[in-house]
């Protein structure tokens, strides 16, 4: 009897634990709803910051979080892709792939703000890009990249040995097989993990805090070594700063919103995608 | 067509090179982060003690002077008022700046480009027997009736064992890394004291007792907890938390380091629950069933057979969810109040180090100490979070060998 | 392949890119060198401005590194930074473009109105913890201040701290919106804003400098004909090198229509 009463204890903490998470998500985003919803039209979308950031929109900050996320992904993941395939596809089990993989473990648990650092140091300092698109990039480029890889490998990893040994068969080369028979059946889940990168890239402030985010800058950049507005430091600078707190708060709470709104929308993209293929590969 | 072959195939060797140099790129990218964080870091102990550019100079009669940096910081901050204090002669301190110079003569007795600079500063320091003079080296006192002070480089154990954090003190800047690193830790043990038994707790429901469809909303709703941006959550914190937390507890700034804990314990969460699911989930189903054969309840089951069972995955979760946690910038900053102090109460304000970095980075002169402390924080968080990494890594990998 | 990309992608950049001035510094500059590059280039069709903040020592670096053509600053350049200057066989040039006043604020629920100059030096350097010891209630003393290397933070250490450290263990607020908020939850609370950033959320004390003798309240008339006490230049740093790019911006900042844009954006102009 005890124990039925000790089991029904727990599993209702348990339940409840779960409501709470459930809680904290659904409050945390009707709150930023709430009040973003109520700021969010055309104009503030489309139309560039006016008189101190206290009216007007917040189009270059858009703007220029998509440029970050073209540009880091235009190195990243063909990297990220190259680097997948050479461990699950060339690398074989010794020694090496253990400590690559190791390696990616660890680039992947550096806090991003030791990117910013080294960003800052060879990318805007050493090669003198300057605070810039390029700068910006190339630093949320390696952010991304362990996520990329991991995913990718997963993606490799899910292809039956059939599909090689029966593209070998049929007399094709390792590079044929790969080009023909492999990337094409991981390609749904390749996207995902790309879909999860630019989500990532999209929300990360501390890397580009010293290397592209500009705090203010009402015309778009002409190149890639312009600095550019970003969402999530645009929404740290309304949050923090600005002349009058009161008018800068809505402002702030249309562009968490639209923040959010953008990686809620790229990660169910994903898990759509995700969806789809486990239902595929079922039959 | 064996022309074309061959071609083919070196073209097919090419391709595999380049492959491999990219499996090696993120090996090479460790490399390069240590190279420069580090390359940086170190550049810091070649600075003196004294703001660069900048020497001390006292009167030739006041000997036997050793002072270091917190001496000059509470002679400058007007606390030792006499030389005595400092084993020196029984003078009065009299403090003078190269503001003061142009104060006390005229421009004309300076000279235009400040060519007679060099022996003003001379005449006051040797008519004045209690003074000291923080002056640019280019204008130094000079004569026998001056000492300069003598100047140390900057120390690893000034580093880490100093009290105090105020890197534009002048004369002396102050480098101790101690209160941010308590700051950090106090910030990071505390979200994961909340954060584990929510996080264990919601993943056995979810490896356990949850129905499939429940998994189904759960599931989505854990991975974006995790997608949400941190400088997000940091806003939240800045308006919802911070005034929550003050109210609450009665407090009188809702900046502390309990805000800044609930904060990232929200941050870690989805890290914890999915790598400990993960590892409850892989639970060989001959052992619960076991378990439940031999008459246990379900729950007994679990923390009986599947929790020790998982015990290996389930500190990866919490040492993964401290890695999350401690190198955590944009949140931190928006809400522990970022006061340099030694906590003493999870209500105190607490500065952590990735803060520290994301706001004084940008004002800090490039290249010199202030600079170069950063970076030096930043080899300090860098080889936190590496080792971490690492020992998780060598937790999980243990546990492949015990089964 | 992909580095053939790169290359041609940067290749575009730099053909795209237009020969335009920037200016690069301190946050509190910014909205103002905003206003300026705007009016400017109406009337000056063909010219294009650039302006980025990041901070006074982000924009002095720049200026050394050669990535900006002006820094704004809100603190005078440091004697080290001129060196490095001098140490590339350059030398920089100084204008003072406008004033900025910084009002020190408290809760509105605090019945103090007025503090000397060294009270204020007490408070900041924790000697002074309770507002009782200032005339006030029974309740402590919470200083907020900016962060450690603004010029904001530099500037009032010099002008009403007398170079004195303030207490390590200051709590330090990343921006002043972020300080005025916290001022205006917090009973104890005391800090320091420019003063285009007042609001009626807090209350702004008045300053005596002279042991108390008279207390002036930073109103607009009294930083104008510059009475209020703290009140700290703003510059704009060039190298001569680049003088001729750069004069035309310049003169235009410093004209009569240049410092009305000053005013309006709530600084205090040099005439």
């Amino acid at each position: 009897m005890n124990k039925k009463i000790n089991q029904k204890i727990a599993f209702l903490l348990f339940k409840l634990f779960g409501l709470v998470v459930i809680g904290i998500l659904i409050g945390i985003l009707g709150f930023i709803s709430f009040n973003g919803l109520k700021v969010i039209n055309w104009e503030f979308l489309t139309s560039n910051p006016k008189e101190g950031m206290t009216s007007g929109g917040i189009f270059p900050a858009i703007l220029g979080t998509f440029y970050l996320i073209v540009g880091s992904l235009f190195i990243a993941f063909p990297l990220g892709v190259m680097s997948a395939i050479y461990t699950i596809e060339y690398a074989g089990n010794g020694w090496l792939i253990k400590v690559i993989r190791m390696m990616t473990n660890n680039l992947a648990s550096i806090p991003s703000i030791v990117f910013g650092l080294f960003g800052m140091s060879l990318f805007v300092n050493k090669l003198k890009f300057g605070d810039s698109i390029l700068a910006g990039s190339l630093t949320l480029g390696i952010l991304v990249l362990p996520i990329i890889i991991r995913t990718t490998e997963e993606a490799l990893k899910a292809i039956p040995d059939s599909y090689r040994t029966g593209s070998y068969a049929l007399g094709a080369s390792k590079l044929q097989t790969i080009r023909k028979v492999i990337l094409p059946s991981a390609t749904p889940n390749i996207i995902t993990g790309l879909i999860l990168s630019i989500g990532r890239v999209s929300g990360e402030t501390a890397p580009i805090l010293f290397t592209v985010a500009a705090y203010f800058l009402p015309q778009l950049p002409s190149s890639i070594f312009d600095q550019v507005m970003a969402l999530p430091y645009h929404l740290y600078v309304l949050a923090t700063s600005g002349t009058d707190i009161v008018a800068t708060r809505r402002m702030a709470y249309g562009t968490a919103l639209v923040l959010i709104f953008i990686v809620l929308l790229l990660n169910l993209l994903a898990a759509l995608i995700r969806r789809k293929i486990e239902k595929k590969s079922k039959y | 067509m064996i022309k074309n072959k061959t071609f083919k195939s070196i073209i097919e060797k090419l391709i595999e090179k380049v492959f491999s140099i990219s499996g090696l790129l993120t090996s090479i990218l460790i490399v390069f982060i240590c190279y420069f964080l580090f390359k940086e870091g170190i550049g810091f102990f070649k600075n003196s003690t004294i703001e660069n550019g900048y020497g001390l100079y006292v009167n030739s009669k006041n000997k036997n002077l050793n002072l270091s940096s917190q001496d000059l910081k509470q002679i400058f901050d007007g606390n030792i008022s006499n030389w005595k204090e400092l084993n020196g002669i029984n003078k009065s301190i009299e403090i003078i700046r190269i503001d003061d110079v142009f104060s006390i003569y005229s421009e004309e007795e300076i000279g235009e480009n400040y060519e007679n600079l060099s022996s003003k500063t001379s005449e006051l320091i040797a008519n004045k027997e209690g003074s000291i003079g923080f002056f640019p080296i280019e204008y130094e006192p000079k004569g026998s009736r001056v000492t300069k002070l003598p100047t140390n480089h900057l120390k690893l154990s000034d580093f880490l064992r100093g009290k105090e954090w105020l890197p534009t003190a002048t004369p002396a800047p102050l480098f101790g890394v101690l209160p941010l690193i308590y700051g950090t830790l106090l910030v990071s043990f505390l979200a994961i004291l909340i954060a584990v038994p929510l996080g264990l707790g919601v993943a056995i429901y979810l490896s356990e007792l949850a129905s499939a469809s429940q998994r189904k909303i759960m599931k989505p709703i854990i991975e974006l907890l995790a997608g949400i941006p941190s400088v997000v959550y940091g806003f939240f914190g800045l308006v919802v938390l911070s005034p929550f937390v003050q109210k609450i507890f009665n407090l009188p700034i809702g900046e502390t380091a309990l805000t800044g804990s609930l904060i990232l314990a929200i941050m870690a969460l989805p890290t914890i629950i999915s790598v400990a699911e993960d590892a409850m989930r892989n639970t060989p189903r001959s052992m619960r069933e076991a378990s439940l054969a031999l008459g246990a309840t379900h729950w007994q089951t679990i923390y009986k057979v599947i929790i020790p069972y998982s015990k290996s995955g389930i500190i990866t979760a919490i040492v993964l969810g401290m890695g999350r946690a401690i190198g955590e910038t944009m949140a931190v900053l928006m809400v522990t109040g970022n006061a340099a102090i030694i906590p003493h109460s999870i209500f105190d304000s607490v500065r952590t180090i990735p803060a520290t970095i994301a706001a004084e980075l940008g004002e800090a002169p490039s290249g010199e100490a202030h600079y170069q402390a950063l970076f030096l924080l930043g080899c300090v968080l860098f080889t936190i979070t590496m080792i971490i990494s690492i020992v998780s890594e060598l937790i999980s990998k243990k546990s492949y060998k015990k089964y | 392949m992909k580095k053939v990309l790169i290359v041609t992608w940067a290749l575009l950049g730099v053909t795209l890119c237009v020969n335009a001035q920037k200016i690069k510094g301190s946050d509190t500059v910014l909205p103002l060198s905003e206003k300026e590059a705007q009016a400017f280039m109406k009337n000056n069709k063909g010219n294009k401005v650039m302006v980025t903040g990041g901070g006074s020592g982000v924009g002095i670096a720049a200026l050394i590194e050669g990535t900006t053509d002006i820094a704004q600053t809100s603190r005078k350049i440091k004697f080290s930074e001129r060196q490095k200057i001098q140490n590339k066989g350059k030398t920089v040039k100084e204008v003072i473009i406008g004033y900025d006043a910084l009002a020190v604020i408290i809760n509105n629920g605090n019945g103090i109105n007025q503090l000397t100059k060294e009270q204020l030096e007490g408070i900041f350097t924790g000697k002074i913890k309770n507002w009782k010891e200032v005339g006030g209630a029974d309740l402590k003393i919470i200083p907020l201040a900016r962060e450690t290397s603004s010029g904001t933070y530099e500037f009032f250490k010099e002008k009403v701290m007398e170079n004195k450290n303030y207490f390590s263990g200051i709590r330090s607020l990343p921006a002043t919106g972020a300080i005025i908020q916290s001022v205006s939850q917090t009973k104890g609370a005391i800090a320091y804003v420019g003063i285009a950033y007042l609001n009626n959320s807090v209350k702004a004390l008045s300053i005596s400098f002279n042991n108390g003798k008279s207390y002036i309240k930073p109103t607009e008339e009294n930083t104008k004909n510059k009475l209020y006490p703290i009140i700290r230049p703003l510059y704009y740093y060039y190298l001569t090198s680049s003088e001729s790019k750069v004069k035309n911006f310049i003169n235009f900042v410093l004209s009569f229509e240049g410092q009305k844009i000053v005013q309006t954006v709530g600084y205090i102009s040099t005439k």
